[in-house]
């Protein structure tokens, strides 16, 4: 991923005019150095050209969360940023924060709390949490319901969610995630 | 909720697997994000598709051109529907009966289009963007018709017809009678007449559809990868579609983000994706957006019913008539017209109601096409039940929990015959063993039913309506026909177990290992699975009512069995002595007397191969085809307490109780998750969601912003779940469905719950909805009932 300026000169791209622009990120603690079409998403930047496909797109217009990412420390919808915008950002995915192997200390809880089913949102979330551990919100604060407002799923009827979020919310101090760059 | 205590398998020690709350092992790639979905499976040579749709109701397709499309960077091929060689055009309804008009999907529209969404030409080129590009520039010249979107009107003389040959637009009609239809009320009897509206939802699955072909085994066979709980339904379409045989055709389906009955189909795309690939002669990928999954993925639940209900003083039911009318939007989906049937086959759910006359009505309208969705027309038929009993209730002055109590049926009546339908799979309803009144009563007394007025009042003292609903249905789960697994002892001593079921975010893994571990005695870890492939389960059902677990759980352990008696039969040919004399114990072969030598399952492919002097251990395999002659029948009690604000509209559900009776529990760790997830989608179907169209047939709800879906903030803040366990005879295991119960009560609960929260207001809760603080606004700024209010919560 790092080293020279890479252009997106796949066959997908190759007959278009497109114009393109040169952009310099870092992506889970790498440097990342990329020409891409203006009006690539960053959705499709990080999934289709970096391989980083834990987030997925379910609404591509910021309305569902699954595509949540971390630029510069702020959770964000990448399906409705253009990679270009990012120019100069910090971009976590779900990839820089899991564990070499198995899952981290949110992961389990998760797993425990049977908080996914179908797991298709389940990265978004994830990154959202990691959020706010960062912020060291309140596991009773009036704070979790507006990030966990952020974010739609259709399977678990969100209550094994808030379980799972307020354990580690409590459990943050002493046990930070693990598997972090 | 019950307390729950999640345990991690300890392979050597526990051997008992049915009934504990085993953590999924699927959990893992799905939480570092590696769970490969079909959008993250790679293409990297797949050209991509855009499907150009119609933007008109119902038109003529005139003229389609195409050049200055094909100009366009990147472009490879445009194609319409001449274009693609197919043999036959006709997606599959397997819904319909005699009498059945023929309006089956088709692939592609050729000239006439007749919802919004519905396919007319396929984009291809070398990635979305270029292929977005190059459809906005494809030019369809329609000449428009008339649409008709409301399916009422649809039935009036007059009304613009979808399909002129027909002469009408009603194309399928079932009559579900039992008992003496023509029953009359008698002197003294109430007599309720009420009609109910549902409104059109879907199921927005988090992951959206797609399907991508390519040739493979040197261009001899077609590979079709696609989102969809039908892969073998799908792959004998294909053979039929595009005129090849079988063998020539591999389906397999990824593990799928949610489907909840919308890919419980087979859709034009998944034809056309192919046969494009097969013209082409290269790869191809088409991944469906937002957009157009709102536009084409099937919608559901739209339907009026009007129901006639005769009811003696005592508050019994003598007697229900309904005629129902399913918008079907404009062709058959896959069981487009269930729904309705199974309004009038399950509207009495666990009531005795002796006399039945139901005559059920599909109707076609310029909308997508009406499939199934989580329940398939059991919210409909439990709401309008327990609306007509708290109708009833409130009309004799019968307390709601004491009118329930006289009509319900009792143990001692079960099983009982209620008749033919024309059900898809339940040609039959005979109800199982049950106990219906012990489930209401548990669902009182968790619910505290019996201090739900004292609640009212200190709600009032708060300025908020406080009101209580209680539903109870009976549901047709684990349907047949058939289904049918094979499972291998690998030479490697594990087992490998090959399921129908598809993996849609239930948990089938994790059961399914479950099962089959404890039937061979075996630690879980030592089973892996593998689903949706049709090359290595070519003959199969699929994954929808409810069967998932009851039906295809209950074939890979019947067929775990059958590899057992295999082994035996092995080791028995191998020492020259009777299989009886072994027997399967522990998790492996006991050896004849006197030794009684144990052979543990991982040793035993090295042990027969040591036997019959060969070099490799060889793999054991057995098949099982399960027959399901009788689904069997969960019921439920749901009661939900909710909360309005007058002032804002907000309302909020304090309470949410479900005593519930899915039979033979495999694993109450997900078979909560299930319950849990369906009433939050019932509740979301009744408060929030609505799918709207324009009276022009323009989709105005084409986007996630504008279908509001129930959120965190909508979870109910105090949620009691108890587990009732009656195994029926009915499945071998004694396991009845539940991946759609927590929908099917939910609706009707929370409409209860509205309608008593909102009792002394002139309002009328007769359908689904939704009720948005909109609603409820407009509702409480009605003036009271007369003769009511002496409680109601003060308002501005």
């Amino acid at each position: 991923m790092s080293g020279p300026d890479r252009e997106f000169q796949e066959a997908a791209w190759l007959d278009s005019d497109e114009s393109r622009t040169a952009i310099r990120v870092v992506v889970n603690g790498k440097q990342v150095r990329a020409r891409v079409p203006d009006r690539l998403l960053l959705s499709d930047f990080l999934r289709d050209h970096l391989g980083l496909t834990a987030l997925k797109v379910a609404c591509g217009e910021g309305a569902c969360g699954a595509c949540t990412v971390v630029i510069d420390g702020e959770p964000a919808r990448c399906c409705t940023l253009l990679a270009v915008q990012t120019e100069g950002a910090h971009i976590l995915t779900l990839e820089g924060i899991n564990a070499a192997q198995g899952l981290n200390r949110v992961q389990q809880l998760f797993q425990q709390n049977h908080a996914v089913q179908c797991g298709y949102c389940t990265p978004g979330w994830l990154m959202t949490v990691y959020c706010m551990m960062h912020r060291s919100i309140s596991p009773d604060s009036d704070e979790v319901a507006a990030y966990l407002s952020g974010h739609l799923c259709r399977c678990t009827g969100y209550r094994n969610i808030w379980t799972a979020v307020r354990q580690a919310l409590g459990n943050a101090a002493e046990e930070p995630a693990s598997g972090e760059k | 909720m019950t307390e729950k205590t999640p345990m991690l398998v300890q392979p050597a020690r526990i051997r008992r697997y049915v009934g504990q709350a085993v953590l999924r092992a699927e959990d893992e790639c799905l939480l570092r994000g590696t769970g490969g979905f079909l959008v993250d499976i790679p293409a990297p040579d797949a050209a991509e598709i855009c499907v150009v749709r119609s933007r008109e109701p119902h038109a003529i397709v005139r003229k389609i051109c195409t050049d200055r499309a094909l100009a366009n960077p990147g472009v490879i091929a445009i194609l319409t529907a001449n274009d693609l060689d197919l043999v036959d055009e006709v997606l599959p309804c397997v819904d319909m009966i005699p009498g059945t008009l023929d309006v089956r999907h088709r692939v592609i529209a050729r000239d006439r289009v007749r919802y919004v969404g519905q396919p007319v030409a396929l984009v291809v080129a070398a990635n979305r963007y270029l292929a977005e590009d190059a459809a906005a520039l494809v030019e369809i010249e329609y000449e428009s018709l008339p649409p008709v979107t409301d399916h009422m009107a649809a039935m009036n003389p007059g009304a613009p017809l979808l399909y002129p040959e027909l002469g009408t637009n009603i194309v399928y009609q079932v009559t579900q009678v039992d008992g003496n239809p023509a029953f009359a009320a008698r002197e003294g009897d109430l007599v309720i007449r009420k009609r109910f509206e549902f409104h059109r939802q879907t199921a927005v699955p988090l992951e959206t559809r797609g399907v991508t072909a390519k040739l493979i085994d040197n261009g001899e066979r077609l590979h079709v990868e696609s989102c969809t709980q039908l892969p073998q339904m799908l792959r004998t379409v294909l053979a039929r579609t595009l005129g090849m045989g079988l063998d020539r055709i591999r389906v397999t389906a990824p593990r799928l983000g949610g489907g909840f009955g919308c890919k419980e189909m087979v859709y034009p795309e998944e034809i056309l994706v192919p046969a494009v690939a097969r013209k082409l002669q290269r790869p191809v990928r088409w991944l469906e957006d937002r957009g157009e999954h709102f536009a084409s993925a099937t919608h559901a639940r739209e339907e009026t019913v009007d129901t006639e209900a005769v009811v003696a003083g005592d508050g019994t039911f003598g007697g229900l008539r309904l005629s129902g009318w399913a918008n079907i939007g404009a062709a058959f989906g896959f069981v487009g017209n269930t729904p309705i049937t199974a309004m009038g086959a399950m509207v009495r759910g666990p009531y005795r109601i002796p006399n039945l006359d139901a005559r059920m009505f599909s109707v076609v309208t310029n909308k997508t096409p009406l499939n199934v969705l989580r329940g398939a027309g059991g919210p409909q038929a439990a709401l309008v039940m327990e609306r007509l009993l708290d109708e009833a209730a409130r009309k004799l002055g019968i307390d709601r929990a004491e009118i329930r109590r006289r009509n319900l049926l009792h143990p001692n009546e079960l099983p009982l015959d209620r008749g033919r339908t024309g059900f898809a799979n339940a040609y039959h309803i005979i109800y199982d063993e049950a106990d219906y009144p012990r489930c209401l009563e548990a669902g009182l007394g968790l619910a505290d039913y019996a201090n739900c007025e004292r609640d009212r009042k200190e709600a009032a003292a708060r300025g908020k309506l406080r009101g209580m609903g209680i539903s109870m249905y009976v549901e047709i789960t684990a349907v047949g026909p058939y289904e049918t697994a094979r499972i291998t002892l690998q030479p490697d001593g594990t087992i490998l177990l090959f399921s129908s079921i598809m993996p849609v975010g239930q948990g089938s893994e994790t059961t399914q290992r479950q099962l089959v571990a404890e039937e061979l005695g075996i630690a879980m870890e030592q089973v892996a699975i593998r689903q949706g492939d049709t090359d290595e389960v070519p003959d199969a059902v699929g994954t929808f009512a409810s069967r998932g677990a009851s039906v295809g759980g209950a074939v890979g352990r019947m067929a775990a069995r059958e590899l057992v008696s295999n082994i035996l039969n092995c080791f028995a040919a191998e020492l020259a002595c009777d299989a009886a004399a072994l027997r399967w114990e522990g998790g492996g072969v006991i050896g004849p007397e006197p030794t009684e030598e144990f052979i543990p399952l991982a040793e035993i492919p090295a042990r027969l191969a040591l036997l019959r002097g060969e070099q490799e251990p060889q793999k054991i395999e057995a098949r099982y085809r399960l027959e399901v002659p009788k689904p069997s029948y969960a019921y439920a009690t749901h009661i939900a307490v909710v909360e309005i604000d007058p002032e804002t509209g907000r309302l909020e559900i304090p309470r949410y109780t479900v005593a519930h009776d899915c039979g033979k529990v495999v694993n109450p760790l997900l078979v909560e998750g299930q319950i849990v997830g369906g009433v939050v989608q019932g509740i979301g179907a009744v408060l929030r969601e609505r799918l709207v169209y324009g009276s022009q047939g323009d989709l105005q709800t084409g986007a996630m912003m504008d279908y509001v879906l129930p959120a965190a903030s909508d979870v109910p803040a105090d949620f009691r779940l108890w587990h009732m366990e009656t195994p029926t005879s009915f499945n071998p295991f004694g396991m009845r469905g539940v991946g759609e119960g927590g929908s099917i009560g939910a609706h009707a609960a929370v409409a209860n719950a509205v309608a008593d929260a909102l009792r002394d207001y002139d309002v009328a809760v007769d359908g689904s909805g939704p009720f948005t603080p909109a609603w409820i606004m407009e509702a409480v700024n009605r003036p009271l009932r007369a003769g009511l209010g002496q409680d109601r919560a003060p308002h501005p």
